[in-house]
């Protein structure tokens, strides 16, 4: 019995050793790579420090409110943030990543965590791309893209955590001016097209059914969140948010904007930015494709010619 | 197990991937083609780009196009000089098609139209293979022998100039139409990601009269060199190749493909070709029904790098 099984025995063991020996080769030739180039010095820019944003009137100022008794000692409130990681590293493994925005209100009058006082919107946004939005419809039996409209500035990912639903928060008009929600994105129109091929241009009127499309696929994919009860607050001026970064976001500079409002007005505003950075043998292998491109073009056929000589190898030695 | 392929830009499962390669290998070695064909749609159900599906396809039909044409060198079954005939207008073929595919990338219509050249030749050549398969089936079960093979043919492609002989594959014909089919399947590969195996197998039988024998080591000589010259194509041109996509799917086509070569040994020629029309035609229609299905959702959107 055991002289039958022996050569599948050893077929097996080639196998495993051809895939270990392919394995070994890789995390040699990754080694090689990391060790070649020096370890990546920090950033050229400087750090990136958050600011506060001098808030300016909104649009349309809200009057009706500004006339709320405020005692003449205390301080006006402002507030200031920061996110857990400002550097996230995309490595081979990456499946996501959590952040934590937190920060604090100065001057804080609220009596407590759970009074309601003031309401937090944290906004995160990815960097801008170009995206071309494709309706389908049924040509001769089948479904072809006939109409496209393009959008430029197109925020790559977008977030909304707030301490409250936002329209209980400030008026439509308050969150157009600061770009706050789904339907006050930035993204500019670029013009569309109708029918296939033809560059008849499509009518304005209809951009807004591919804006709602662009938003609608985008919260799909989960690129475009939000969580209306998401910033809690910890006691009378600290406040945290934890915000989800899922595994196909686009890496690069993200914009992180935290608004402090108080009766639908807004009173202060900060920025910090966040960058989303491939590192390893992720940001070597993309900076290699695209800087080298017939190199690594070559190098993946060497590879794959290899890979079939490998297992060649493996079912000569077999069948013998 | 989930690895960030750094060109898709998504995290995929390593076992899923290495499972596709390790299917698709599976069948490659049982049929003797590259697999490609079946490769793309699989990566697209996946849910990755098409784009890089169909850019990154192509380098693991390199690597079991090379473990494939090594076997049957070995036992004398490949043709170099109609081979290298076949590469000449393969290199030509590729080089239309990847700049065919940026056009039809402008006009927004790529993916429909790699879905319907799908269809169509999917759709013919397995109707054509399952009518010949049951037909030698049949043959075979009356007792009588069957050959694709009638010497002493002559046709059309006996007036061509530039003849030339074939000695192993014991052909004296005009250099023409072989350039033309390399040139075909070249063209395809660029589009469709494919290395053009399932097409080039029966157009060398049934237009070229070439010995079944040879035609397998032969069609596999030559994808080498088209899937090679697509592959570092797409990676200049449109930076669709990933090389962690293409080296997983590499390892799982590899053990898979042993597998294949083993269980094929037991079946019959016929057999093997009715089975590969099956699949063929079953891939066809998956992929027809996705055009012709009312969509989920009549929008979709691309994000394009910034210039």
């Amino acid at each position: 019995m055991t002289a039958r099984f022996r050569p599948q025995f050893r077929f097996a063991r080639r196998l495993g050793a051809v895939v270990g020996m392919l394995l070994v080769i890789c995390g040699v030739l990754a080694d090689a790579v990391e060790a070649q180039q020096p370890k990546r010095q920090s950033p050229p820019q400087p750090p990136v420090r958050g600011r506060q944003v001098p808030v300016l009137p909104p649009a349309p100022p809200p009057k009706a409110k500004a006339d709320e008794p405020r005692a003449p000692e205390l301080l006006p409130e402002s507030v200031q943030a920061d996110v857990s990681t400002r550097n996230v590293a995309v490595t081979s493994s990456f499946t996501g990543t959590e952040i934590v925005v937190f920060g604090a209100v100065d001057n804080s009058r609220q009596p407590g965590a759970e009074s309601g006082y003031y309401d937090i919107v944290v906004v995160i946004e990815g960097t801008p791309g170009h995206v071309d939005v494709r309706r389908k419809s049924r040509v001769g039996g089948i479904w072809l893209n006939t109409r496209n409209a393009s959008f430029h500035d197109v925020p790559s990912y977008y977030a909304i955590w707030s301490t409250r639903p936002l329209d209980e928060i400030a008026s439509e008009a308050t969150m157009i001016g600061y770009e706050i929600g789904f339907d006050h994105v930035r993204m500019t129109p670029s013009g569309g097209t109708e029918g296939i091929g033809s560059s008849s241009q499509l009518p304005a009127a209809d951009l807004g059914e591919f804006r709602t499309a662009l938003v609608r696929l985008k919260r799909q994919s989960g690129l475009y969140v939000k969580d209306e009860f998401g910033v809690t607050f910890i006691g009378r001026s600290l406040f945290r948010a934890n915000i989800a970064l899922p595994a196909n976001v686009t890496v690069g500079p993200f914009d992180t904007r935290v608004y402090l409002f108080r009766n639908e007005k807004l009173l202060s505003q900060y920025n910090v930015r966040l960058n989303l950075e491939r590192e390893g043998i992720e940001r070597h292998v993309h900076d290699f494709a695209l800087g080298w491109p017939l190199v690594y073009g070559i190098s993946t056929v060497l590879m794959a010619m290899f890979a079939g000589l490998a297992a060649a190898y493996v079912s000569g030695k077999s069948l013998r | 197990m989930n690895l960030y392929l750094p060109i898709a830009e998504m995290s995929v499962s390593v076992f899923l991937i290495l499972g596709m390669g390790a299917s698709v290998g599976f069948l490659s070695g049982l049929f003797g083609v590259g697999g490609g064909f079946l490769l793309t749609p699989l990566l697209l159900f996946a849910g990755l780009p098409t784009l890089v599906a169909v850019g990154t396809a192509p380098a693991q039909v390199v690597a079991s196009s090379v473990s494939g044409a090594l076997s049957q060198w070995r036992r004398g079954n490949v043709d170099f000089k109609l081979g290298l005939v076949l590469v000449a207008g393969g290199v030509i073929g590729s080089f239309v098609g990847v700049k065919l595919v940026s056009v039809l990338r402008r006009t927004g219509q790529f993916d429909v139209f790699v879905s319907l050249t799908y269809v169509t030749l999917l759709g013919v050549v397995g109707t054509l293979m399952l009518i010949e398969s049951l037909r030698s089936l049949q043959k075979t079960k009356r007792g009588v022998s069957s050959s694709l093979r009638r010497s002493g043919q002559h046709n059309w492609s006996h007036g061509l100039p530039l003849k030339m002989r074939f000695h192993r594959s014991k052909l004296y014909i005009s250099a023409l139409p072989p350039f033309m089919l390399g040139a075909f399947v070249g063209l395809l590969a660029a589009i469709m990601g494919v290395g053009g195996g399932f097409l080039i197998v029966p157009a060398m039988i049934y237009l070229l009269h070439v010995p079944t024998n040879v035609v397998v080591g032969t069609s596999q000589f030559q994808i080498i060199f088209v899937t090679a010259v697509t592959t570092i194509l797409n990676a200049t041109n449109s930076h669709s190749v990933d090389i962690v996509l293409a080296l997983l799917l590499m390892l799982g086509g590899v053990i898979g493909a042993e597998a294949g070569a083993a269980a094929g040994e037991r079946l019959k020629g016929e057999q093997l070709r009715f089975l590969l029309a099956l699949m063929v035609l079953a891939v066809c229609l998956r992929v027809g029904w996705d055009l012709v299905s009312t969509p989920k959702d009549v929008f979709s959107i691309q994000t394009t790098e910034a210039p």
